[in-house]
């Protein structure tokens, strides 16, 4: 029963660096988690710790029960696929993909068996007698994933693999990667910046800045309930619209700007339990901005700006008296540029985080 | 019409001039730098008589006697006993210099420890003095230890002088392959050592073959602490050769054969290894 628990692991680097910081993870056995984060938010020095090729500073890393802080990355029993493929470049795709069970003193003839059927997997079967160096970025990752998987270890790691692919490879592979995860059902520990594929391969995604897990969740989870500003504003396909708010004690209203938006007597009560009334930030995705009727009161007055088609739908971009606010709006009634217009900002779609960056409210809790 | 058609026919002479002048220059070059192994290898070739001749007979039907002579022996001076002097020395060296340097020097690049760019340092900077420096010390250490005119001398001594320039350019060697390569394998099951001999010296094959050349250059031509060390008995090639034009009368064929068979090692191994220096070059890049 692969399963990984990281019980406030730490990692700090000569010079005080603190890469991770208390990190509590779980990833279940048979699950495909991923970690999703920009550079440098401390997702590869998890999964190297992971893997054994970086000390744990401390904290403990436990597998099936037992710590594993100390025991050395080739006892492990992981594989692991590289950003960089990290093929060996000196011997031929069968011999690469031969090398773990080599490692491992398997029979010759078991070898050849594993290797050719892994091949017919991965649909590289012609290329076993060439050298790394003869075939493509597609190619070369489809290696570094048929040595992966030639043998069944305890859990596989997964270091950007699809990051220097094209995007059309990245599509196919990803794919790829999700069917074998499918069908070997073995442990996955994913990093990647790429929220798309977090979403396309992963179980959950487990968001990560500054060295901290952020939120854990699907990818819908993340987009309807942020737990903080950094999360609403690293997920969504456009960045989320964030206007500077505070809180009416007295009507219970929220004021953006010229505008009082109406709070429901459950959302003022929140906002009332949470103390805090000024320095809020009202977060709304530009899919959930429309264009108001002219009469409509509780409308953002703005000036078109710039718009960006996309299709059915058009991004538009207004200058408002609180900033420039996007909105997604369909091709067929986009305003012209320059013109005014009001905006209407759904409070059941909002978000509102309190000053310190924390989700105090997400509209659509009030189903919940 | 013909005018134009001799201008032409002109302009195309000079063209194919001007793309013949970088081979003509290239031959004067070469010539230039063949001309005294060619006069080397014919004289060595020829009778005395021959070898003496002006102006210089070029062509002439080319006997060994003069090789006969110097591998087998006029006035109990052999070659062929030098000859295996300097390959035992050379060999030995060599092999030991670059086998402890790949070690030292994948040491130096993988693994990070308390002084290591100190002690790159230091390996280098024994490079820095002359070695005529450190002569009459090494010359006192081989003196007690008793291995004045012993071959064991001349390959320790050749191998610490190639050690440093073996580390210190497989180092480099080690530090351009990806790090990921390496902790590939380690997660695919293999040990240090084994990384050491699987992958990461199959990779940095060009600078094994550079510095196997470079050191086997060193020894077979070093000649000061050879004529110093190893004077009689264990001399080398160089030092024997040397004996040669401190005689009264010199037997120039002989003097020329026993070079030709001085340099024509070096000339096969380097060439042989060549090869493996120009692929090395041209070895792709992961990604």
């Amino acid at each position: 029963m692969p399963r990984v628990e990281f019980h406030n692991v730490s990692k700090s680097y000569p010079g005080g660096i603190r890469a991770v910081i208390d990190l509590g993870l779980t990833v279940e056995d048979g699950e495909l988690l991923c970690v999703l984060g920009p550079s440098g938010c401390g997702k590869s020095s998890t999964l190297r710790m992971l893997a054994g090729l970086e000390s744990i500073t401390s904290g403990d890393l436990v597998l099936d029960g037992a710590r594993i802080n100390d025991l050395p990355a080739q006892a492990r029993d992981m594989a692991m696929v590289f950003e960089n493929y990290a093929l060996y470049p000196h011997l031929r795709v069968f011999d690469n993909i031969a090398m773990p069970l080599v490692a491992r003193r398997v029979q010759r003839g078991e070898i050849q068996k594993r290797v050719h059927e892994v091949a017919e997997t991965l649909h590289i079967t012609d290329h076993l007698m060439k050298r790394p160096r003869h075939l493509s970025g597609g190619e070369r990752q489809r290696v570094a994933l048929g040595r992966a998987i030639v043998r069944t270890p305890k859990m596989f790691l997964m270091d950007e693999p699809l990051g220097h692919l094209e995007a059309y490879l990245r599509v196919e592979l990803r794919a790829e990667i999700r069917r074998l995860h499918e069908r070997l059902g073995a442990t996955t520990f994913y990093i990647t910046h790429d929220q798309e594929e977090a979403a396309a391969v992963s179980d959950r995604i487990a968001v990560m800045h500054q060295g901290r897990i952020q939120q854990i969740g699907s990818l819908l989870d993340l987009l309807d309930r942020p737990a903080n500003r950094f999360v609403a504003e690293f997920i969504g396909s456009l960045p989320i619209n964030l206007l500077a708010a505070t809180a009416n004690e007295g009507d219970g209203s929220l004021q953006v700007g010229p505008m009082m938006l109406p709070l429901s007597p459950a959302q003022a009560t929140r906002l009332r339990a949470a103390r805090s009334h000024t320095g809020l930030t009202f977060g709304i995705r530009p899919e959930d901005v429309a264009l108001a009727d002219q009469e409509h009161a509780a409308a953002l007055p703005g000036r078109v700006a710039v718009l960006e088609p996309q299709g059915d739908n058009t991004v538009v971009i207004a200058d408002t008296p609180v900033g420039r606010v996007s909105a997604v709006i369909p091709s067929r009634s986009v305003p012209a540029q320059g013109e005014r217009i009001r905006l209407h900002l759904a409070l059941d779609h909002a978000h509102i985080f309190a000053a310190d960056g924390s989700n105090l409210l997400s509209g659509v809790d009030r189903k919940g | 019409m013909a005018v134009v058609e001799s201008a032409e026919r002109t302009s195309s002479t000079a063209v194919s001039l001007r793309s013949l002048a970088p081979y003509l220059a290239a031959c004067l070059v070469v010539g230039f730098g063949l001309f005294p192994l060619y006069m080397m290898i014919t004289t060595s070739l020829k009778t005395d008589h021959e070898a003496f001749a002006w102006p210089p007979v070029w062509v002439f039907t080319p006997t060994f006697h003069s090789y006969l002579g110097a591998l087998f022996g006029f006035g109990g001076r052999r070659a062929d006993h030098y000859v295996f002097n300097s390959l035992l020395i050379t060999l030995a060296s060599s092999a030991l210099a670059v086998s402890l340097g790949a070690m030292a020097a994948y040491g130096l690049a993988r693994f990070r420890f308390r002084g290591n760019r100190d002690i790159a340092f230091y390996i280098l900077s024994t490079r820095f003095a002359p070695p005529v420096a450190f002569i009459v010390p090494i010359y006192l250490m081989v003196q007690r230890s008793g291995l004045l005119d012993n071959a064991l001398a001349l390959v320790i001594v050749y191998t610490s002088m190639n050690l440093s320039l073996v580390t210190w350019v497989l180092r480099g060697f080690f530090l351009d392959i990806p790090i990921e390569i390496e902790e590939a394998a380690l997660i695919d099951g293999y040990s240090r050592w084994q990384i050491f001999l699987r992958v990461a010296l199959p990779l940095v094959r060009p600078g094994l073959a550079a510095t196997a050349i470079l050191s086997v250059i060193f020894s077979w031509n070093e000649f000061l602490f050879a004529s110093i060390l190893a004077p009689g008995y264990a001399a080398t090639i160089p030092v024997y050769l040397a004996g040669f034009s401190a005689s009264m009368n010199i037997d120039w064929a002989e003097y020329m054969a026993v070079g030709t068979l001085a340099v024509l090692p070096i000339m096969i191994f380097t060439l042989v290894l060549q090869r493996h220096l120009v692929r090395g070059l041209t070895f792709g890049a992961v990604r």
